[in-house]
């Protein structure tokens, strides 16, 4: 996980497979994060979720919002994007770990009234995703293709 | 010349792999051969050596006292770390450049591949099999056949991605279509040409599930396994993206639950770091 307010910084994650990239920006103050979680839900090990929370959905979302609060970014003004969830052909029911990390997010969201801005998830595609700070702009590459700005 | 024919006169044109490489295989998993045996086969190979015991005093294993010899090495560090070692040199050179057709810039088959191989030895502890070493090595070759069919691949690259989008296809099931040998294929090939064991061969040119039937192959459903957590975790994935077939079945021979399988990605998620160290350091 990062969270900027440098205007000069460019927040990357590579290859996000199944997993989930979540990129939050708040225009006006003109701070960005970004987290890549691995796993839907932390309760399958305790101990791990405790030293390194940012892999699971439940344990890092919060935290990126509060980091993010922290530099100043107010929450009805931030902005959501989120890329990843891509899934391996006929990857069915609970096996299917992107879109059960798609849904550990949807859920908290819903809980929280917090509205996804824009999204590029699911399908067989990998995908890399920049935010640079200083314009919030996002852009994403998928495999096979250029980036592309969102 | 047809495409299966030029890929043959690749394949024969490939470095092979060190002739301590197929001697240590053929004792490694064998329950009688003895650690003394293995340390032996080694020695007598200079090069092998020389490199093993360099990685093995690096800063990442942490030594107090550098080892001196194949015996010291296997006494500090376990006779397994030290077979890891040799079969990761010898991988190294043949799965570190980059791949074009499928992809991934250089150092990313190579990470993929040894990632491969611990989560396929993670699987394999998990389930109590015995094969571990055959296992990690089987996953750790089972590309080779990318860096074959890599140059066919990007040359035909809009057709089999085609397949993919408007078939229906995996990218396994459509190089197959398209070139008429997919990778999976061609590495079971060179197995076979670098005299691998029948079992390697097997697993390696199987390690889509191509025939289906294998799938009760626990072995095969190991490696297999590995290779769809590297996709979902995002390691190795290019150009084919996770366009191949996932398989329950092959979870319900190995007994694992989507939770074990939660759990071996937390788990290697914990060690990646040190993956990454010992990438640069192999």
């Amino acid at each position: 996980m990062k969270v900027s307010d440098d205007q000069k910084h460019n927040i990357v994650t590579y290859s996000l497979g199944s997993c989930i990239g979540l990129v939050i920006y708040d225009p006006f103050a003109k701070v960005g994060g970004m987290l890549h979680y691995m796993l839907p839900d932390s309760s399958i090990d305790k101990e791990k979720a405790k030293k390194n929370p940012y892999m699971f959905a439940d344990t890092s979302i919060p935290r990126l919002f509060k980091y993010a609060y922290s530099l100043g970014a107010k929450k009805q003004r931030i902005k959501i994007y989120v890329a990843g969830g891509a899934e391996i052909l006929d990857q069915k029911g609970f096996f299917n770990i992107g879109k059960r990390n798609y849904m550990a997010l949807k859920q908290m969201f819903f809980k929280n009234n917090v509205i996804i801005h824009k999204q590029n998830v699911g399908g067989n595609v990998n995908r890399t995703v920049r935010l640079e700070i200083a314009t919030g702009d996002i852009f994403v590459k998928t495999s096979g293709s250029k980036e592309e700005k969102i | 010349m047809s495409a299966i024919q030029e890929l043959i006169k690749e394949i024969k044109n490939l470095k092979p792999v060190p002739a301590v490489v197929n001697q240590i295989l053929e004792v490694v998993d064998n329950p009688d051969s003895s650690m003394a045996q293995i340390a032996e086969i080694i020695q007598y190979d200079p090069a092998v050596t020389a490199s093993v015991l360099r990685t093995c005093n690096s800063v990442y294993f942490g030594l107090k006292t550098p080892a001196e010899s194949i015996k010291d090495a296997v006494n500090m560090l376990g006779i397994d770390q030290i077979l890891e070692i040799i079969l990761m040199k010898s991988g190294a050179k043949a799965l570190s450049g980059k791949q074009e057709g499928y992809g991934l810039h250089e150092g990313a088959m190579w990470k993929y591949s040894v990632s491969s191989a611990i989560i396929a030895k993670q699987v394999a502890q998990k389930i109590k099999l015995k094969n571990k070493n055959t296992i990690f090595t089987a996953a750790l070759l089972k590309d080779i056949g990318k860096t074959v069919l890599d140059r066919f691949v990007k040359d035909s690259f809009e057709k089999i991605s085609a397949q993919v989008v408007d078939k229906n296809m995996s990218f396994r099931e459509a190089e197959k279509k398209v070139i008429g040998l997919d990778h999976a294929e061609l590495g079971g090939m060179i197995a076979k040409m670098w005299k691998f064991s029948p079992k390697m061969v097997n697993i390696i040119r199987n390690h889509h599930l191509t025939d289906i039937s294998k799938v009760k192959d626990k072995e095969i459903a190991v490696v297999y396994l590995a290779d769809c957590i590297c996709m979902m975790i995002g390691i190795g994935v290019g150009s084919d993206g996770l366009a191949y077939r996932f398989n329950d079945q092959a979870m319900e021979v190995l007994g694992m639950e989507p939770d074990d399988i939660s759990i071996i990605i937390a788990e290697f998620a914990e060690n990646m770091q040190k993956v990454e160290e010992l990438l640069n350091v192999v």
